[in-house]
């Protein structure tokens, strides 16, 4: 279950969470909503990534729900029963059912797109993108980043300890840390422009970007049932919604 | 550097696809913007709520989408293997920023430097890359892509006309982008979410709120408060980075000697 999981195609993937997230924010009912949750949930922990998933949902969706609840459960102008009160700030019940609808709206959002984060292999979706009619710029563009984010990270932890080794940047308060932040940058950005710079005289010279067919050491496994669902996703992405908020035939 | 010798020249069909796809990208992101700003739809929860949520995510989205499918063959492979490198410098100082709870985002200083060494294209085409990729870690900005793209748009523009040729121009510059960012995303923040994910940004909104502003005039008035500082001094660190490059490196870039971004002396 968990193989036949990881190896759907990343285009796949990501038309079923379009269509995930489309239906559930269109409806927007709360079961629905938390089916959705609990539902991914439960194919992150198929996939053995369910605490992460957690984790990260709730470093995300923890201050939005207090945003949101500062917003239209505290600001609230509506007559509904006060649930608590503090001072001259309460919080009402129909304030509280917003902020709680539109925090569940996000959080559908937020777990479905996570969960695509934490499924879709990244070398698949840059070889799936190479061989989609995208132009080969963004193949190369998504590669690239994914690639460089931890040799950055890296570089920048190593400026930061040769900092620390020579005492430069100990100061407190804002200025040492913006002498902090001016050590680390600079050195960073100029060898990584320098670098980048290295790397399109080399890029150039080979002939990128390339046109037409070329072969790929990666392959993506495709078939015709995913392309099938693909689009029957994105379809249904547009009418199934469309169907929900549009009133036919006078039902308004 | 120059343009590939190798390789054919694009036909006219593709540049007139390029530009039927920015037109259209611009046009939608206008009209969405437009609309939502005349109708101020109500009821963000209920009824038409739903709708209006799910139109401005697929429109600010598809806008931004399509701006980059329209800049993205035409940039030079100069600006090409830049860009990877202000994605990663947008997610590290980014995070830098924010682990010491300073109240700033600073997480544009990338796109910010595209825009500055290889024009408002290529700045753009960073925003909405930054915003793409980045959403595989936080979904939520997914929708801001337009005002991202937006960001390096201004950030190349504000280079072309002088902006780094005086080291006080560019947050002056930032200040300006900050305002047109802040008004093009809050309808975002306003009606695909109903106000702000941040703790400290939802205490403005809600203090707007109860002063008796909508939500949009609320989160506008907010976004009005956060964006212009923190876009001036991503600007000027920006702008202090493109002055501590080599000259021979900047000088590189065919937009800072073709528009003399940095002045006479920094073109040479």
């Amino acid at each position: 279950m968990k193989r036949r999981i990881t190896q759907l195609h990343p285009f796949t993937v990501l038309c079923l969470a379009v269509f995930t997230v489309a239906v559930a924010t269109a409806a927007s009912v709360w079961w629905l909503s938390c089916a959705v949750i609990v539902m991914c949930l439960a194919i992150g922990a198929v996939a053995g990534k369910a605490r992460k998933l957690a984790a990260l949902s709730g470093a995300i969706m923890l201050p939005t729900l207090l945003s949101l609840l500062m917003i239209h459960g505290l600001a609230s102008r509506d007559s509904s029963p006060v649930i608590a009160a503090w001072g001259p700030i309460s919080l009402t019940r129909g304030g509280a059912e917003v902020a709680m609808m539109l925090a569940l709206r996000t959080a559908v959002l937020v777990v479905v797109g996570l969960l695509c984060g934490l499924l879709i292999d990244k070398h698949q979706l840059v070889a799936a993108i190479d061989l989609s009619p995208a132009p080969p710029q963004a193949g190369y563009l998504l590669a690239s980043t994914l690639f460089l984010l931890p040799q950055m990270m890296e570089k920048q932890h190593a400026i930061g300890e040769a900092q620390a080794l020579r005492k430069a940047g100990t100061g407190r308060g804002l200025a040492g840390w913006l002498q902090r932040l001016r050590l680390r940058a600079v050195p960073l950005v100029l060898s990584s422009v320098q670098d980048a710079h290295d790397r399109s005289v080399h890029l150039a010279a080979r002939g990128f970007p390339a046109r037409g067919e070329h072969s790929r050491l990666r392959q993506v496994a495709d078939s015709q049932i995913q392309r099938g669902v693909r689009w029957v996703a994105l379809l249904c992405s547009v009418l199934v919604p469309a169907a929900i908020l549009v009133p036919f035939g006078g039902a308004a | 550097m120059s343009p590939n010798l190798l390789l054919p020249e694009a036909s006219a069909a593709q540049l007139l696809r390029r530009r039927v796809l920015g037109a259209a990208g611009t046009l939608l992101l206008v009209g969405t913007y437009l609309f939502l700003v005349i109708t101020q739809p109500t009821g963000i929860v209920e009824g038409l709520g739903q709708g209006v949520a799910l139109a401005t995510f697929a429109a600010y989205l598809i806008a931004a989408v399509l701006l980059l499918l329209a800049v993205l063959p035409d940039l030079p492979v100069s600006a090409l293997t830049l860009i990877p490198v202000a994605l990663a410098l947008n997610i590290i100082l980014g995070q830098f920023v924010g682990s010491v709870m300073v109240p700033l985002y600073l997480d544009s200083i990338g796109t910010v430097l595209v825009g500055f060494l290889a024009g408002r294209r290529a700045g753009a085409a960073t925003g909405v890359l930054s915003t793409l990729i980045w959403s595989l870690f936080a979904p939520t900005v997914l929708p801001f892509a337009a005002g991202a793209a937006l960001v390096g748009f201004l950030a190349g523009t504000a280079a072309r006309y002088g902006a780094l040729r005086r080291p006080y121009l560019a947050p002056i510059a930032g200040l300006v982008a900050g305002v047109l960012v802040g008004v093009v995303s809050s309808p975002v923040a306003a009606f695909v979410y109903g106000g702000t994910s941040g703790v400290g940004t939802g205490a403005v909104v809600a203090a707007f709120r109860s002063m008796g502003d909508s939500l949009l005039s609320a989160v506008t008035k907010q976004a009005l408060i956060s964006d212009p500082g923190d876009k001036a001094i991503v600007f000027l660190i920006a702008a202090l980075l493109v002055f501590a490059l080599p000259k021979r490196l900047s000088g590189s870039f065919e937009f800072i000697r073709r528009y003399k971004v940095l002045g006479k002396s920094g073109n040479k």
